[in-house]
């Protein structure tokens, strides 16, 4: 008989700074109905976080949480979510998430608990040792005022060589609202670490030498293990190769399955060649490469190898030896990184000799990911950047800067892109060094408060990409008309969704996504070709509703929602299907616990919804659609004049947008008028309470309606 | 015949086409039956030496019945028969070749879109333009030229230039169109699928992707 007491670890770690007291709480009990994750987060914040707490105040609390499924052998299932009052998020700091992948959520749980709650302040400088049962507060006096890389050394030194370091940087340190939390090299959390600086927390160490029950039958659980193998694509579930191939019956040159037989991993020793069949469930792990697919052919004879997190065989961060790091920069010549964080410091260049793809390029991708996630700054989903170029290039830079502090920056490095420029300046940002260095360090809000920029120049200007609240886009009406615009408009940082995305970039013809996007979303009208958006549809709202509780529910259970859902596959005699019901049969097998696929997305959509209530509460307002749910000029303009809906533009239509959210909030029971969730809509999740405890703050649409 | 011998010739016949698309090759129905005779020729009468070293293994009853069968038939039958057992095979494709032949491969093995870039390479021509208006028509995207560079198409600049400009002054080619990014990459469309601005946007999309990860 099935126990249902699987896929939790069971406990819950609390960790008073400011009295030095640990004490343990009951998951399922407590925070059960929440999934874990962002769920138990959301939670936290909800009972024990007053309303107007400052992201630095003692009050506000940190968690680090993962779900049922991390630890476990389930792929892509390494993630840690880490809840916060959001520094960055601007102009006033309200919940948010970052996420790591990497080894942390594993050992997390093989010490025995499914999250740790942080909270008050510490005198002086600590870390945090979890072997076990055994939690310690430690002196870090002597790891302040030092990179990740070396906190990591000495706490592992300390704690043993199977341990996993989460450490901030100077970054961090600093309480700069663009600080990461890193851990196993290059797995980072952005815009957490400043939240553990202001906690005196320099790290956490865990270790554990447990496990993780399986509720359910093992057989069944090792065929699902295997079956999820089966319809797994490269990263970013793209399902075709980037290239023709014998084995597949479509490619796409935009795919990141770039791993074509014949490419050889050229810094491995000895060299490692791909070979064998591109399905092979054992050799998935060769379909990825990040700095391939982002540096172009010459990264090849620089790959190490693929690194990435527990139990996933994808492993987009890519390791790379470039030796000439060395000897011109002075640092390791080894680096590794995926997506943002591995284009980091070419991220700062307009242009650069050779282009995008070129030597310089690839020497500031390596200078950028050394210096980053040793000092442990976070790009902002490339923001930092943007902002960055748009400053200097608008003269921001030279008006507000001193004389002196602007003379001293190599600019003639940065015209010429030159990856020397980045030894100047992230430093810079890091120590946040200088005005330039506080107010870059703060992100986006940082030159609207400090310098008088009105946010309307950065929301005017598509060339920013910024959104709102201190934000840019991720994944928005580029890829995906009004379900990437609806999607951008709920949280409060970049929405880090890949729900959506994963599904429209996966390569597979058109007509291949809108017979799957019928059978999933109700009609292939659900989904458009990128850039020939048609007319909002019901379809495309419920699609939208979709991603985001998918998201939600990746985030709560320790899965990944850069690789997920797996929708799609790359399997022909599947019709290219995927599995929509993937995570309630893993959940059900490792908890014990029956759910099947509507009733765990009603969980994540209570979760997402107690994130929107958090925010309510937060704002003070009720009226999320005129109060946050913003859409940027940009995305109603387009630079030759295109009217929305014709054919390669990416213009949208504000009465059609204004429709688009009308359905979406109406899908989701919300209140039309204000986006605000009804009462009915928090007592249908199980929400009541939330709902009364808004109601007597007046925070339910129209005022004090019940 | 008996039907035995469909059964025993169907089981050959994609034997052949599979190890010929294993090793990336098309067949005609001929070099299958080649292949078929060949075998048969092999299947010495009892009491004579077999061509293989591997010791003989008795055949199942109806595979026996259905050999006899097939030895029973002249080659022009054995033909025929042959080619209705490829046309009706479920596990193998057909497809006409640019040579008019009609070729065959197993597409779990060598896929519908590869056999056509292989029955395309002896012409440059057909190779590039065809590619382009599948492209254009499926997925729908114009291809970056340099694709025609890599493999499986391996065309070196020189051919992909000649194809282009053969295509410009062809008037069966006027759909085959080219638009070029920002970075001075070009990217070939059809215009029978892909309106010229459209294709501009798809292009400069498919750069941008790696900018905006």
């Amino acid at each position: 008989m099935t126990r249902p007491d699987g896929g939790f670890a069971g406990k819950v770690l609390r960790v008073d700074l400011s009295t030095g007291k640990t004490s343990t709480l009951d998951t399922r009990e407590k925070y059960g109905a929440l999934l874990g994750g962002t769920g138990l987060g959301y939670q936290v914040l909800w009972e024990e976080v007053p309303a107007g707490t400052g992201p630095f105040d003692p009050a506000n609390k940190l968690v680090f949480a993962t779900g049922a499924l991390a630890g476990t052998s389930v792929p892509c299932s390494g993630r840690t979510a880490i809840t916060t009052i959001f520094p960055s998020c601007w102009p006033k700091a309200l919940v948010g998430s970052g996420h790591m992948g990497g080894q942390f959520a594993a050992r997390l749980k093989y010490a025995g608990y499914d999250a740790v709650i942080v909270e008050g302040r510490s005198e002086k400088p600590v870390w945090l040792f979890i072997r076990d049962g055994r939690v310690e507060l430690r002196d870090a006096t002597h790891l302040w005022g030092c990179g990740i890389r070396r906190a990591t050394l000495e706490i592992s030194q300390e704690m043993g060589a199977d341990c996993c370091v989460a450490a901030i940087g100077q970054a961090g340190e600093n309480c700069a609202p663009l600080a990461t939390v890193v851990n196993s090299l290059s797995h980072s959390a952005g815009g957490v670490g400043g939240v553990m600086g202001a906690k005196n927390l320099k790290a956490i160490g865990v270790q554990g030498s447990g496990g993780v029950r399986i509720a359910g039958d093992k057989g069944q659980w090792e065929r699902l293990v295997k079956f999820h193998l089966s319809i797994l694509g490269a990263n970013n579930q793209h399902v075709v190769p980037a290239f023709p191939s014998p084995e597949s019956e479509y490619y796409s040159p935009g795919s990141r399955w770039v791993g074509e037989p014949g490419k050889r991993w050229g810094a491995a020793r000895p060299p490692v060649e791909i070979t064998g069949s591109i399905h092979d469930m054992s050799r998935i792990a060769y379909r990825t490469n990040s700095a391939a697919y982002f540096l172009g052919e010459q990264a090849w004879k620089h790959t190490v190898r693929g690194n990435g997190c527990t139990s996933c065989p994808i492993r987009c961060h890519t390791t790379l030896k470039v030796p000439a790091m060395a000897t011109k920069y002075g640092v390791s010549e080894i680096a590794q990184g995926t997506c943002i964080a591995l284009n980091f410091g070419r991220f700062f260049f307009p242009q650069q000799p050779g282009g995008p793809k070129g030597q310089s390029a690839l020497e500031a991708c390596m200078l950028g990911m050394n210096m980053a996630d040793d000092l442990g700054i976070w790009s902002n989903y490339g923001q930092l950047q943007r902002d960055f170029i748009k400053l200097a290039n608008d003269g921001v830079f030279k008006a507000k800067l001193g004389s002196a502090e602007y003379a001293a920056i190599p600019w003639d490095k940065w015209r010429a892109g030159d990856p020397a420029f980045l030894l100047d300046i992230i430093p810079r940002i890091g120590h946040r060094q200088g005005e330039l260095g506080h107010v870059l360090g703060q992100g986006s809000g940082g030159p609207f408060e400090h310098w008088g920029i009105r946010e309307e120049v950065w929301t005017a200007d598509r060339a920013t990409t910024y959104w709102k609240m201190g934000h840019p886009k991720h994944h928005a009406n580029e890829d995906d008309g009004q379900c990437g615009v609806i999607i951008n408009t709920q949280y409060n940082r970049d929405a880090q969704c890949h729900s959506h995305t994963n599904f429209v970039r996966n390569g597979l013809p058109l007509a291949e996504q809108k017979r799957l996007a019928g059978e999933l979303w109700g009609s292939p009208d659900s989904v458009d070709a990128p850039g020939h958006y048609t007319r909002m549809n019901p379809h495309k709202a419920r699609r939208a509703k979709w991603a985001l509780i998918r998201k939600e529910l990746h985030d709560c259970l320790g899965l990944c929602n850069w690789m997920g859902p797996w929708v799609a596959s790359p399997l022909k005699e599947r019709g290219y299907r995927g599995d929509n019901s993937l995570e309630s049969r893993f959940f059900s097998l490792a908890t014990g616990q029956k759910l099947d696929r509507e009733a765990l997305d009603l969980a994540g959509e209570r979760v997402f919804t107690l994130h929107r209530a958090l925010t309510i509460r937060d704002m003070a307002t009720a009226d999320m659609r005129g109060a946050h749910d913003h859409v940027p000029g940009w995305v109603y303009e387009d630079p030759k004049g295109a009217q929305p809906f014709s054919q390669g533009t990416i213009r949208m239509d504000r009465a059609d947008m204004a429709l688009a959210m009308d359905m979406f909030y109406e899908l989701m029971g919300w209140d039309k008028a204000t986006g605000a969730p009804t009462a009915q809509a928090y007592a249908r999740l199980g929400l009541a309470d939330v709902g009364r405890e808004l109601k007597a703050r007046r925070l339910l649409p129209g005022g004090d309606a019940a | 015949m008996i039907p035995e011998a469909r059964d025993v010739l169907a089981d050959m016949a994609a034997q052949a086409v599979r190890s010929a698309s294993r090793e990336l090759r098309l067949v005609t129905r001929d070099e299958v039956l080649e292949e078929v005779c060949a075998i048969l020729a092999d299947i010495a009468p009892e009491g004579e030496a077999h061509a293989t070293a591997a010791p003989p293994v008795a055949p199942l009853p109806e595979t026996a019945a259905g050999l006899e069968g097939l030895a029973a038939l002249d080659r022009q039958e054995l033909s025929a028969l042959l080619g209705a057992v490829l046309a009706a095979h479920p596990g193998l494709a057909v497809l006409q070749g640019v040579s008019g032949q009609t070729l065959h491969h197993a597409p779990d093995l060598l896929s519908r879109t590869y056999a056509r870039i292989l029955d395309r390479k002896g012409s440059p021509l057909l190779l590039v333009a065809g590619e382009i208006r599948a492209n254009s028509r499926d997925y729908p995207r114009p291809v970056p030229v340099e694709l025609f560079k890599r493999p499986p198409f391996d065309l070196t600049p020189e051919d992909i230039a000649q194809a282009l400009a053969a295509m410009a002054a062809s008037p069966e080619y006027q759909d085959i169109g080219s638009v070029t990014t920002g970075t001075g990459a070009v990217h070939l469309f059809s215009t029978r699928h892909l309106e010229r601005g459209y294709a501009l946007f798809l292009a400069q999309r498919s750069e941008s992707l790696e900018m905006n990860p």
